[in-house]
């Protein structure tokens, strides 16, 4: 059997073509075409048929993740959308939460809303807290009428429809929705109830009104592609990646577009759980660092934990600066550390980030136009970069150029030599990287040295070792197909559909389990109904509680079973644990209250050629044989000097450095203490352990291998590293 | 060049921020009053061992002036060798904090192991706002008082926890003046959390660098905030400028002067709020560290808002008031609704720097309300908290942000929320059109909120501002509209003034309509496309069209 999967990202499009017969994998990757995205998918299997021939006509499934919805988001391009609120309550988009994302700077703005106010449109009606009708919806001809003329006069294409406490009780939103459809057919219309039936008025409407907005070009983009298989004979079945890591049907998407927000990032997460599940890891820390930023995720007893809000569209990655979302995502931590990131010297601090050169004009040494130092120029200037390798060799990098900007932006500034002003940098935005990556880790409660790493991105596997050893993880894969990776970590996926909704009950009301048994069974129709077959489906319940009085929730898996005194007794206890892992303490005393509840189905068995936890053999556009292998000794294919400060006495050489002022020659003789002739591996061609220092490459990316730390190829073509302890403190 | 490279330097600055941002995460992930979770109405900030702020969490400015003080405060009643790890030092005097009780500071000694002690290496401390400390009102916010005895709890400088936990017997003396001890007490343990976490990171850093590299390290950080302070200063025309606005009143009918000096000379620069009224007999009293805290925060905008706000960058700005004026009165002046003066402080620096930094100049903002419902429901006691904000005045290149937060820097909190904690209903939440002040670039507009007594009974206490005074517009902008608040009682609308108390029954409307904000520069220098976008958005009237913007005739004006 045949699955296909194919990433659509903003710049490049990648596909990966799994063989379960065989358990082989072949990866292609091509520019996208945001302007007609389906074109680039078409290359992109097109590139892989050339490498493994094959039919779509045979494929049994194509899974897909995309960024089409976020790019509407962040271009602005969506459709024109209608919003229908309560009376009185026309401003809550706009409003927002008002808080300044910098407290400092009184010259900001807010994001632009999805909709203009033009566009809001008031109905008569309330409903309270508890879900009662305080206020019938006003229904009369004249009243639907109006709006109708209203929404047209505006050329409005799509409707969202966010009513005051809409999660406790729907029936006006439903009301609107069915009296709207009778007038115009054609409009699809978003309920916040369906949408994000969660209470706090604002995030939800901005769900809504995101969920409405990215409709039309999620459905064009579905369509095309469909239509696209079609006619080149594809017959399966199509999923496509939602924002918490499981899979869709094209219909789902197209109804709940937000859904699919985060996709690529998601499936990127799973591929740490692939991995996870092959080498046995129940635990795994994401890193996954590209061009203009890092992202960092974790996988729990084999599962990616998820987040119930985040932001898009934000300003240099800060809180509030953003678009809030309402929906179940993969939890990540995003900073500005990608490759592109820009590193400037205030104050005779070196700074990294946030703000990035991107792909255009990018890092000084890609020569097109860059003027500014960015992490991959630094990680130059060190000796980590192999320069005929970069980007599959197919890109030269100016070296000279990338010393000359260091020095004049960092090095003479700093009075430092151009060695440990890259070094700097590249310290720099470790420290920024290992900030994310004990939020994601320690923070929230998970000792990272039960953790595995993996890292991917075209940046991560450089920077991975350095950040596992400050944070005491002990192990760093670096998975084959890293470059194409949230392609790669779709095929762990599973059809996947939850429900939830807001219902703030006390747990310790044992009167209550009338009303959570109700909930429950609203939920599970709910969810039931967007499966085919429910023969197999596993269900699993979460709840988001705290204590009584607080205002943030903590998320707990909570037993299938009757809901009962048992079932109450062994929710409290889970969130107790649960709090005290993320808290240091728990208040045993104080009562709980469940303020969302949660329900989801997976369907495990749906996917044909899916494979069983059995290892994957590797294969790819340059296979390696690897029961070919022999045993003799790796051999390096080049050497390079490369600046390794671990060797030294990190501290004493730089303060030597600082000394000699600013007239320190670029390569002066204190640069030398740290450089060495560092040895340069062909990945496919790592036949035994090394050990580092050393410099690993292939097409996707270069690996750095620090000194102390140990590095071979699986059976499965990953590279798994061993991390030495404390090296460097 | 200090005796510390500048990459150790780097990766250490990032890492003492950190600390102060965590501090603020972990707050606000624990705390239970509904100013500090929704509202962000908390801070923290990080000292070393010499009392002297490393960094601090972008959280509420307001707590921050107070915090250098606080420490002072602390070691004046507890020397350093009696500070022990865990200990917890709690106060809310006004004098000594940030100028009224909700704001209750917790301060820690760090050592350089958190559980074993050994060197003092500095301190954490974190500000959070109670939900109430006792006193005439609900809230502990109320502006119609002659003295600081009716305004709650004063809490002068106590130990609320120590190694074991919190100290029951002290709490005992503290919840038993509140009016719902059990969040007070939730915030409390938060507090102490928060410092927790503190302790650990830092002795971490004691571990990782040394104590020489790290004390080496701060010291440069500071060294060199304070160089760049000084540097941006010295670049302004060196003078004293002025400028002068007014509040409303206090309690009584009169305005309140505010004038501030604000002299540059050299690298230094003063603001001196001498020549501003004496003290009032009201709750509205700025002491001086709120004065500090605010006037230095308008410094900082004018000059360089990523700078880090530490001891060295506040070094070189001077902040002085006459005893028993306004903005530094004595004990026993009443204080707790200062949080109204904030935005007219910071309006009148900012009206003075504008002067030499034309291009940072904007309209006034709406002003902001903070009304605080309180009384008992079925038995129970609730205090119904909120937080309005209109939006800002026209800035020298784009209109004024709509509902936004004015010079501090806190949440709004949901309707939702509200009505699912609280008996009361909002009725409307929305902007008024035509409030905004006219100009090249336009004000933002006022919110109009109105909030329905469920209860049988309540008070309600104000402290807003802009019912008498209109925001004024900068470069030739118009004023912004006043605002106005109203009980509807039936067919009865009571006017009530702007930091009044009433009394509230079932099925009585509060209604709160904030200022409009001022506009930036001459109407008729407004662009045609704006003036359409606004009136088709609804924030103009056809109206206003024709007679501010002197557009008679388009094809898009249909009315």
């Amino acid at each position: 059997m045949l699955r296909l999967g194919i990433d659509t990202g903003g710049t490049f499009t990648d596909c990966v073509l799994h063989d379960s017969a065989t358990d082989e994998r072949w990866f292609g990757k091509t520019l996208s075409t945001p302007a007609a995205p389906q074109q680039a998918v078409m290359a992109g299997i097109q590139t892989l048929q050339r490498v493994r021939p094959f039919e779509l006509a045979d494929v049994d499934s194509i899974l897909l993740a995309t960024t089409a919805a976020t790019n509407a988001i962040l271009e602005r391009n969506g459709a024109r959308v209608g919003l229908v609120t309560t009376l009185g309550f026309r401003d809550v988009v706009i409003l927002g939460r008002a808080k300044r994302y910098d407290t400092y700077d009184l010259h900001l703005d807010k994001p632009d809303p999805l909709v203009p106010r033009r566009c809001i449109v008031e109905v008569d009606e309330r409903v309270a807290a508890d879900g009662s009708v305080l206020r019938p919806l006003d229904l009369a001809p004249a009243s639907i009428a109006a709006l109708v003329e209203r929404f047209d006069a505006e050329s409005v294409e799509t409707v969202a429809v966010c009513l005051l406490h809409a999660y406790a009780n729907p029936v006006h939103e439903q009301a609107i929705a069915n009296a709207l459809k009778a007038h115009r057919p054609s409009w699809e219309v978003s309920l916040s109830s369906d949408v994000s039936p969660k209470y706090r008025e604002y995030e939800r409407t901005s769900t809504t009104l995101a969920n409405a907005y990215v409709m039309p070009v999620v459905q064009r983009f579905l369509s095309s592609l469909q239509a696209a298989f079609a006619a080149s004979g594809f017959v399966g079945e199509m999923h496509v990646m939602q924002s918490n890591g499981g899979l869709l049907s094209p219909e789902l998407a197209s109804a709940y577009p937000v859904n699919i927000v985060e996709s690529g990032p998601a499936a990127g997460v799973l591929l740490g759980g692939l991995i996870g599940r092959r080498e046995c890891l129940p635990h795994v820390l994401t890193f996954d660092m590209g061009g203009t930023t890092a992202k960092v995720g974790a996988i729990e007893n084999g599962e990616p934990t998820v987040t119930s809000t985040f932001e898009v569209d934000g300003m240099n990655l800060r809180q509030w600066s953003g678009l809030p979302l309402n929906i179940s995502a993969v939890e990540l931590i995003e900073i500005g550390a990608g490759g592109g990131s820009i590193a400037t010297a205030p104050m005779g601090i070196i700074r990294v980030g946030p703000a990035s050169a991107g792909a255009v004009p990018g890092p000084v040494c890609y020569g097109r136009g860059g003027e500014q130092v960015t992490i991959t120029d630094a990680n130059l200037v060190l000796g980590y970069l192999v320069a005929d390798r970069f980007a599959g060799g197919q890109m030269a990098l100016d070296e000279a150029g990338a010393m000359t900007a260091v020095r004049t932006q960092l090095a003479e500034p700093l009075g430092i030599s151009v060695r440990a002003a890259a070094w700097g940098v590249h310290a720099v935005a470790n420290a920024n990287m290992e900030r994310a990556m004990r939020s994601m880790s320690i923070e929230r409660g998970r000792d990272p040295r039960d953790y595995a790493m993996v890292a991917f991105g075209g940046a991560g596997p450089l920077h991975a070792c350095r950040l596992a050893r400050t944070l005491g993880v002990r192990q760093v894969i670096v998975p084959y197909g890293a470059g194409v990776g949230s392609a790669v970590g779709m095929l762990e996926a599973e059809p996947r559909f939850e429900a939830s909704l807001t219902h703030i009950l006390a747990l310790d009301d044992q009167s209550t389990c009338a009303g959570m048994e109700a909930i429950y069974r609203s939920l599970e129709e709910r969810v039931l109904a967007t499966f085919e077959s429910t023969a197999d489906l596993i269900t699993r319940r979460h709840v988001y509680a705290r204590y009584a009085g607080q205002g943030y929730e903590l998320r707990v898996e909570v037993p299938r079973g009757p809901i009962d005194q048992d079932f109450v007794t062994a929710t409290k206890s889970q969130f107790h644990a649960a709090y005290a892992a993320a808290y240091g303490y728990a208040d045993e005393s104080a009562s709980i209250e469940v303020t969302e509840w949660q329900l989801s189905a997976i369907s495990p068995n749906a996917l044909p050629g899916r494979s069983e936890g059995q290892p994957l053999v590797p294969s790819g556009s340059d296979p390696v044989k690897l029961d070919s292998r022999t045993h003799a000794a790796a051999t390096p294919v080049a050497v390079q000097k490369a600046y390794f400060p671990e060797l030294v006495d990190a501290v004493a050489a730089l303060d030597s450095g600082a000394e000699h002022g600013e007239n320190t020659p670029p390569d002066g003789k204190v640069d030398e203490r740290g450089l060495i002739d560092c040895p340069v591996f062909e990945r496919h061609a790592l036949v035994s352990r090394i050990s580092g220092p050393a410099i690993i490459a292939d097409d996707e990316a270069t690996v750095l291998i620090p000194p102390g730390d140990d590095a071979e190829l699986n059976a499965d073509g990953d590279l798994v590293i061993t991390i030495a302890q404390e090296y460097d403190e | 060049m200090s005796g510390i490279d500048p990459v150790t330097l780097s990766v250490l600055w990032n890492s003492l921020i950190a600390v102060a941002d965590d501090m603020g995460v972990t707050l606000r992930r624990t705390a239970y009053s509904a100013a500090v979770r929704e509202g962000d109405d908390f801070s923290t900030g990080l000292f070393d061992a010499n009392g002297r702020l490393i960094a601090q969490g972008n959280f509420s400015p307001g707590h921050l002036g107070a915090m250098p003080y606080v420490v002072e405060h602390v070691l004046s009643h507890y020397p350093r060798d009696t500070l022990a790890p865990g200990d917890c030092i709690l106060l809310n005097d006004s004098a000594m904090g940030s100028g009224h009780y909700p704001d209750c500071f917790v301060t820690s000694p760090l050592f350089a192991s958190a559980e074993n002690g050994g060197e003092l290496i500095g301190f954490a401390v974190n500000c959070a706002h109670h939900v109430d400390m006792g006193g005439a009102v609900p809230g502990s916010q109320i502006v119609d008082v002659k003295e600081a005895f009716q305004e709650g709890l004063r809490i002068l400088p106590i130990r609320i926890a120590d190694r074991d936990g919190l100290r029951e017997d002290v709490l005992r003396l503290i919840l038993g003046n509140v009016r719902l001890p059990s969040i007070v007490r939730g915030d409390l343990l938060a507090q102490r959390n928060t410092n927790v976490v503190a302790a650990e990171r830092m002795a971490r850093l004691v571990a990782k660098y040394g104590q020489s590299v790290l004390n080496a390290g701060i010291d440069a950080l500071l060294a060199r905030s304070e160089q760049r302070m000084r540097s941006l200063i010295a670049a302004l025309p060196d003078g004293t400028y002025e400028y002068e606005d007014k509040l409303d009143d206090g309690a009584g009918n009169e305005p309140i002067r505010f004038f501030a000096a604000v002299t540059i000379a050299n690298d230094e620069i003063t603001i001196d709020w001498s020549g501003s009224d004496d003290q009032v007999a009201a709750g509205i009293n700025s002491y001086i560290n709120y004065t500090r805290a605010y006037s230095a925060f308008a410094v900082k905008v004018f000059t360089d808002p990523l700078l880090p706000q530490n001891w060295g960058a506040n070094r070189p700005v001077r902040v002085v008031a006459r005893e028993g004026s306004f903005f530094n009165p004595t004990y026993p002046a009443p204080s707790s609704g200062r949080a109204a003066t904030q935005i007219r402080l910071f309006e009148v620096v900012c009206g003075a720097l504008s002067q030499v930094v034309p291009e940072r100049a904007m309209g006034s903002f709406s002003h902001w309300s903070n009304p605080i419902v309180g009384g008992t429901n079925d038995g129970k006691p609730f205090i119904f908290y909120d937080l309005l904000y209109g939006g800002y005045g026209g800035r020298a290149t784009k209109d004024g942000a709509e509902s936004l937060c004015p010079v501090f820097n806190a949440t709004n909190i949901p309707v939702e929320v509200h009505e699912a904690q609280n008996p009361i209903r909002v009725r409307r939440m929305e902007l008024v059109a035509d409030t905004g002040g006219a100009g090249r670039f336009r004000g933002g507009s006022a919110l109009l909120k109105e909030i329905e007594l469920l209860a049988d009974e309540a008070t309600v206490s104000l402290s807003g501002d802009r019912h008498r005074f209109s925001p004024p517009g900068a470069a030739g902008g118009a004023n912004g509209t006043a605002a106005r608040t109203t009980l509807v009682r039936g067919d009865d609308e009571i006017t009530l003034g702007s930091k009044s108390i009433a009394e509230m029954k079932k099925g009585d409307v509060l209604q709160l309509r904030l200022s409009g904000a001022g506009g930036y520069g001459p109407p008729g220098e407004r662009d045609q496309e704006a003036v359409r976008r606004d009136y088709e958005d609804g924030y103009i009237s056809a109206r206003t069209v024709r007679e501010v913007y002197g557009i008679e005739e388009a094809e898009w004006l249909t009315d």
